[in-house]
Order: C-alpha cells, then sequence, then structure tokens
C-alpha cells in the first residue's frame, strides 16, 4: 500500500479547529506513534485518515493516491471508543467480521482472544472497557490488513495485556504491515514506535524518529561562579531550543551539537558542565508543555 | 542467548545502541562466541518488545563494524572469521565509551588533567596488581 502522506491537513467544527496544518509522511513497514495531549486533534486526525470525518482541506495520499473503497478495505481500525454491539457476543463478532472481510482469519482471532483471556460466548455488554479494547485490537489485527489505526490500542488494560498488545504492533510490523498508534503512555510509544509525531492543539508540534530526537536533543547544564553571567555567542544558535536559568545554573535546550554547547560553556567560564540525556516523555514535555519540563523558566535569554 | 540483553527504553540514549552496546559487551566477555547465531530481528523484538526497525538498525551495524554477519537466509551469527580482531575492537569500543563518560564527569565536578591522570594511573595499578 506503500507511504501515507498526510498534507496541510485542516479540520474544522463550526469555529473550532481541531486540527491545522498537519503534515507528516508514515513509510509503508513502519510502526508510527502519535502523542499529544487530551483533545490535540489525534482521533480527528485518524478520523481523516480513514475517511471518516472529511477534511476541511488538506490531502491525505496512500501512495500517492487519495483514499478508495479498496484502500479503505486494506485499512484495520480501532477506534478509542468501543463500536461493539452490547447485544451481540464476542462470537458474534467475529463472525460479522468473517462475512465483511474476506482476508479476516477467525482462527487468529480465536487464538489472539483466548491469549486476552476473552470468552467468545460473554455478550459485548458484560466486557469491562479494557476487555472491550483488547476485543477489538484482536479483531482488527485478524484482519489481516496493510495498515492498522490503533486509537488508545491499551486503554484499560492491565500491564499484561498492554504488553501483549505491543506484541502484536511489534508482530504486525514484522510481517511488513504498517501501524499507526496513539496512546497516553509514552514509554509504550518509545518501544514500539520507529517515528513519531507530537501533535498540540491540532498543529504539529514534533516529528522524527524517536532515535534521531533522542540522539540530537539533549540539556546542556553548566554553573556559572556568579549570576552575572553571558551566553555570548550562544543564545542566538538556531539549535538552542530553549534557555533555562535558576540563579548560577544554565540549561540549554539543543537539538545537535551538545558537545559543541558543553565545549562552549566550558569556555565561558561555567563549571560542572555536563550533557543530559533526554527520553521521550522529556522530549514530549519540552514540545507542549515546557513550563512543565523545568522548573525555571525565563521568556529572554539573559544577556 | 535474549536473557543476555535487556533494554532501558526510557533511557535518553536511543534502543539501538543499547543493543550495540550489549551484544558488543556480550562478544567481549565471550558470553555470545564466535559463530553463535543471534535471535532473529523479529525474534528478539518481541522477546524485548521493541520496534523490528530498531532491532534490524542494531544489527546492519553490528555487521559494519565487523562484530557479526548476516547469511543470507540462515540468520545473524557472530563473526568466525577474524573474531579474535572483532571481539578486542568490541571490548575496547566498550571500554572506550565507558572511560570516556568517566573523564567528562571527572572534568566536570573540576578536576584537572593531572588529577584524572592521578586517579587513572591508581586504578591501573591496583586493577593490575591484584591479577598477579
Amino acid at each position: 500500500m506503500s507511504t501515507i502522506t498526510i498534507e496541510r491537513l485542516r479540520k474544522t467544527y463550526g469555529a473550532y479547529v481541531a486540527v491545522d496544518d498537519f503534515s507528516v509522511t508514515i513509510p509503508e513497514g513502519t510502526v508510527f506513534g502519535l502523542l499529544g495531549p487530551n483533545g490535540a486533534g489525534k482521533t480527528t486526525t485518524f478520523k481523516c485518515m480513514l475517511g471518516l470525518a472529511r477534511p476541511t482541506s488538506g490531502t491525505i495520499l496512500y501512495g500517492g493516491s487519495p483514499l478508495v473503497p479498496e484502500t479503505f478495505q486494506r485499512i484495520a481500525y480501532v477506534p478509542e471508543k468501543s463500536v461493539l454491539y452490547e447485544w451481540m457476543t464476542v462470537a458474534e463478532h467475529v463472525e460479522m467480521q468473517r462475512r465483511t472481510f474476506r482476508s479476516f482469519s477467525v482462527k487468529q482471532a480465536q487464538d489472539l482472544l483466548e491469549q486476552f483471556g476473552i470468552h467468545l460466548r460473554k455478550k459485548a455488554r458484560a466486557l469491562s472497557k479494557g476487555m472491550r479494547t483488547a476485543t477489538q485490537v484482536a479483531l482488527a489485527v485478524a484482519r489481516q490488513s496493510d495498515v492498522l489505526i490503533l486509537d488508545e490500542p491499551t486503554s484499560g488494560l492491565d500491564p499484561i495485556n498492554q504488553r501483549n498488545v505491543l506484541n502484536l504492533i511489534i508482530n504486525e510490523a514484522s510481517r511488513g504491515a504498517t501501524v499507526i498508534f496513539s496512546s497516553h503512555q509514552i514509554g509504550q510509544v518509545e518501544r514500539a514506535a520507529e517515528t513519531i509525531a507530537v501533535i498540540d492543539r491540532g498543529r504539529l508540534a514534533l516529528q522524527g524518529s524517536v532515535d534521531d530526537l533522542k540522539s540530537d536533543r539533549k540539556v546542556v547544564e553548566g554553573i556559572f561562579p556568579s549570576e552575572a553571567f553571558a551566553l555570548d555567542g550562544i543564545a542566538s544558535d538556531p539549535r538552542i531550543g530553549r534557555i533555562d536559568v535558576s540563579g548560577r545554573i544554565v540549561r540549554l535546550l539543543v537539538t545537535g551539537g551538545a558537545d559543541e554547547f558543553a565545549g562552549k560553556l566550558d569556555a565561558l567560564g561555567a563549571g560542572g558542565v555536563r550533557v543530559v540525556d533526554l527520553n521521550l516523555e522529556d522530549i514530549f514535555l519540552y514540545a507542549v508543555a515546557p513550563s512543565r519540563a523545568t522548573a525555571d523558566v525565563v521568556e529572554e535569554s539573559p544577556k | 542467548m535474549p536473557a543476555v540483553l535487556t533494554v532501558d527504553p526510557r533511557s535518553g540514549v536511543p534502543i539501538y545502541l543499547q543493543v550495540i552496546e550489549q551484544v558488543k559487551r556480550s562478544v567481549a566477555l565471550g558470553i555470545l562466541q564466535a559463530g553463535e547465531q543471534l535471535p532473529t530481528v523479529k525474534q528478539l523484538a518481541l522477546d524485548l518488545t521493541i520496534n523490528p526497525n530498531t532491532v534490524a538498525k542494531a544489527y546492519r551495524e553490528l555487521e559494519r563494524d565487523g562484530v557479526i554477519e548476516t547469511a543470507a537466509g540462515r540468520g545473524s551469527f557472530v563473526r568466525t572469521n577474524g573474531s579474535v580482531e572483532s571481539m578486542k575492537a568490541a571490548a575496547s569500543d566498550v571500554a572506550r565509551d565507558a572511560f570516556e563518560s568517566v573523564v567528562r564527569e571527572a572534568k566536570s565536578i573540576g578536576l584537572n588533567a593531572d588529577d584524572i591522570r592521578n586517579l587513572t594511573n591508581a586504578a591501573i595499578d591496583r586493577w593490575f596488581q591484584e591479577r598477579q
């Protein structure tokens, strides 16, 4: 099915702008994690990708072509909210999927449901939130589709079944499927995703491969002898995303060149210079809620 | 073999670098022996619950560094051909990285080059004496 390209997607509901100027490229056979605070536009983006919501403007292309019914048939989707029929049993849902999708594997669905500990004879209304999520993930994976779009596929699950879902994602990627998923549990995205995008208030805040983001984004910290110090030749460098000052301590959020900036702080007279690695949660917080990422924030860099 | 490797996905160190470092370390320590087969990309990805392309990237770099070799259709193996050299190289890679961070740390605390040399010599003396 090849690369999925979202170009300048915009979706408004009346005066409310849900997604604005959002562009990402998702290569075939990769696991893509979409991160963002509540209400940031993740679900709206998924709905637009599936043709369940019509973009106000912008395009979504599958291998260079707009979504057509044949493409839609090869995309499996797990929505954040359960779409199971309350009065139907799990077995009846399996049967319904079998009749709807030619590629659906009843055997795989049954195996996965058993793995999750879900009884086929149970009615959907008798399933907990987590079990509903797991049922939908099992039904989606058993479709053996080219693209899986999973909106919060681990919500409500216990840690064992969360791990089961992550391993399903990894398994799907191993057979060449493209998996796109969102999760509030950044640690899960950190494990399973190869590339990520952060969406914040409808806009793209950050994107890249998890490995590259971790390699490039560092905090460089130094302690000056007194509070009167200058950051000559540093403050205006475009690789610096933020400068936080707390008394004599200065922290630079840099993208690339961490060792070089460490050397510069050293040359300016700072002691205790160190380069701090950032995990995905740190990187996420710096992108969407900088005030939560560090205690002291200054708008202007000190002169 | 999978039991040999563990990764910390929440660390700020990219996962593929953690895999590379651990395989090199295992080769250097002889936990992984020349000719020994590594898990498939898919198997290691599932064992560690990490992205398969991340594992594939680590294997590619390990191959480029001469630590492992991949036979089409048969899997990846610790190199037998020239394995003494690759083991030594792998060992010194691991040691150099560890050394680098120790020196950086010592410098940032405020030690000068002579202080660090003295500490290094003292450590060498102690460890090599004990082995005799």
